[in-house]
């Protein structure tokens, strides 16, 4: 085992790209797959749509990734993968990622840095307003606690499962809470998700999907 | 068991939404726990301006934020909001609009807000495992008067729906540690951590403390196993109360009761 990996590494080390398995270290091949894929046929470059620091593409919803938990984002590669999690435009680029790779990109887009990218069209304060007042207070109404609750102050998120929100862009937020409330994002913990998404009005979502878009992202602070 | 409660109308309501959600709905009748029956505080906006509205504001600071503006009477890392839930108007999560008429009987001022001084005093030794601030502190006149407020228009000398904590029937089998284990894990992990010790996200308390050196004593209400398991039942997992059946929720408290946490102060007596 031991000289395999020794073996490999060395290997590595003089043709100087990062190798497949043990080789070179999970950071270097991580962004070797972000960048280019993982030398797979239907390999595709995660940089495509969440570029190569993670800050996502707001004009098509692609989700901004950088800095979110490690162990969060290698579970949602592996959830749509296995097609528990709905994402239609991910299932179509993760399937031949191995379980190496998927821990590989994980930690390295974990760790990677982006500024927010602005969204489509200019916010409506109105709307950020509101959804500001859910986010921060709830709607216990309709039993909906503050998302800050469970998605931490600001919205930055609680590792390993609570992803931070804000920052995020609204296309793509709006498009999760009606994934949760009306599609297939099922695999959500205990249903949580679903249960809170089913219950916000179309308006409230908006509002909320306004509101943390207009944050700006964490910087982390977890190793 | 909840549901018998319901008015017809909401009724109807919880049965729309659990044939017309297309996923099979785990929330309980609670989705709509607030109906017409349950007596609503009044909104924020119509607090008035001035020094009553502005010790009205400050209750509401110290309530939610106690760690932090009420520092010196505070031994944990809970709030008072963490059994109190949405800023103390939740129903059956002890709503301070229900502790307010709680004491009928003591119509004159000065008498009623005594008892109910006392009733806060014992929240801060116990539940946030502190000292209690006196009578007539900044902290217990705001306090105060956030109860006062949340109170208005209740109606006083009758049993208020959603008053107090649920009291919970004697479960078929008794309470089991072991069994409360499996639906710690499975069910309030996620949040409070397998060691009870709550989260944190930037250096803050998200999650608080269920056991352990920094979460409520061995003289807290929730100390006491029934009092919890009907906590529990009503309000969590957040946003997911009345998901636990009676039995799980009678065992998780004896669970999270039989963890370690501080021992219950001395006996003092009080001025
Ligand atoms: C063709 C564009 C595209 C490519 C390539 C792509 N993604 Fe995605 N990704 C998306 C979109 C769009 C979503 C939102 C879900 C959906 O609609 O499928 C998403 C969602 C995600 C999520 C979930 C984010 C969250 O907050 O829940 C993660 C994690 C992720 N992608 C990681 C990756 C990684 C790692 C790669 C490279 C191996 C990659 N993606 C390649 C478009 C892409
Ligand atoms: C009771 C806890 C809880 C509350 C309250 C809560 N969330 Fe969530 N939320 C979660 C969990 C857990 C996840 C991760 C679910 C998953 O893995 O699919 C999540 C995921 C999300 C996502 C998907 C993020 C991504 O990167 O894909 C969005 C968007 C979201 N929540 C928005 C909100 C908004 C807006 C609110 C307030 C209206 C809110 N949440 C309140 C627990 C909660
Ligand atoms: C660890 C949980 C916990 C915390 C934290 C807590 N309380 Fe309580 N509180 C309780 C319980 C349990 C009761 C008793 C409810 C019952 O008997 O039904 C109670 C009762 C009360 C009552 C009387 C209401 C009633 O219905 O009996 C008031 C007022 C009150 N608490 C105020 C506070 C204040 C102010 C704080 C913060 C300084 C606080 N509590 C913190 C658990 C808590
Ligand atoms: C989605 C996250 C989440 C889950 C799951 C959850 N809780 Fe909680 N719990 C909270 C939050 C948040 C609070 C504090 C409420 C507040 O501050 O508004 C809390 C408060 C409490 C409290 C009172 C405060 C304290 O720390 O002592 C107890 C006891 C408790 N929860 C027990 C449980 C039990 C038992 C379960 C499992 C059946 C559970 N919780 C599941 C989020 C959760």
């Amino acid at each position: 085992m031991k000289t395999t990996f020794s073996a490999l590494f060395l290997a590595a080390g003089i043709i100087a790209i990062p190798g497949p398995s043990g080789a070179a270290s999970l950071m270097d091949w991580g962004r070797h797959v972000a960048k280019a894929g993982n030398g797979k046929p239907g390999g595709t470059a995660c940089m495509e749509c969440h570029r190569l620091d993670g800050g996502g593409m707001p004009s098509i919803g692609a989700p901004r990734i950088s800095g979110q938990p490690r162990q969060y984002i290698a579970r949602e590669i592996r959830e749509v993968k296995e097609g528990k999690r709905y994402g239609p435009v991910m299932a179509g680029v993760v399937q031949n990622l191995s379980p190496r790779d998927i821990r590989a990109v994980a930690l390295y887009y974990s760790r990677a840095k982006s500024p927010k990218l602005p969204d489509v069209g200019p916010s409506d304060p109105a709307l950020v307003a509101e959804g500001k007042h859910i986010a921060t207070r709830g709607f216990w109404k309709k039993n909906i606690p503050a998302c800050v609750q469970c998605h931490g102050p600001n919205g930055y998120g609680v590792p390993p499962l609570f992803p931070y929100i804000a920052g995020q862009n609204r296309t793509y937020l709006l498009r999760q809470l009606m994934a949760y409330a009306f599609l297939k994002r099922q695999d959500d913990p205990e249903g949580l998700m679903r249960g809170i998404a089913r219950r916000l009005t179309m308006a409230q979502r908006k509002a909320v999907a306004e509101y943390f878009s207009s944050l700006k992202p964490p910087v982390r602070d977890v190793p | 068991m909840v549901v018998r409660r319901f008015s017809r109308g909401v009724l109807l309501a919880v049965v729309a939404v659990l044939v017309l959600s297309p996923v099979g709905a785990r929330g309980g009748p609670l989705e709509v726990m607030q109906g017409s029956e349950i007596f609503t505080p009044p909104s924020d906006s119509e607090i008035p301006k001035g020094p009553f509205g502005d010790l009205v504001r400050k209750g509401e600071r110290i309530f939610t934020q106690t760690g932090r503006f009420a520092r010196h009477y505070v031994g944990n890392d809970l709030t008072c909001e963490s059994c109190h839930l949405d800023r103390g108007r939740k129903p059956y999560a002890a709503p301070l609009w229900g502790a307010y008429v709680l004491y009928p009987r003591f119509r004159s001022k000065n008498h009623m807000v005594n008892k109910l001084d006392e009733r806060i005093q014992g929240c801060f030794r116990f539940s946030m495992n502190g000292t209690p601030p006196p009578v007539t502190s900044e902290t217990m006149k705001a306090l105060i008067a956030y109860s006062f407020w949340m109170s208005r228009g209740a109606p006083v000398g009758v049993k208020l729906k959603g008053q107090g904590m649920l009291s919970l029937p004697k479960p078929a089998s008794s309470p089991s540690v072991l069994r409360g284990k499996k639906v710690y894990v499975a069910r309030c992990a996620l949040c409070h951590g397998m060691h009870g010790q709550g989260r944190t996200s930037h250096g803050g308390q998200v999650f608080p403390p269920v056991w352990g050196k920094r979460s409520y004593n061995k003289g807290a209400g929730l100390f006491k196993v029934s009092k919890l398991a009907g906590f529990v039942k009503m309000n969590m997992p957040l946003s997911k109360g009345d998901t636990l059946t009676d039995q799980e929720s009678w065992d998780v408290a004896a669970y999270v009761d039989s963890q370690p946490r501080p021992a219950k102060p001395r006996k003092r007596s009080r001025s």
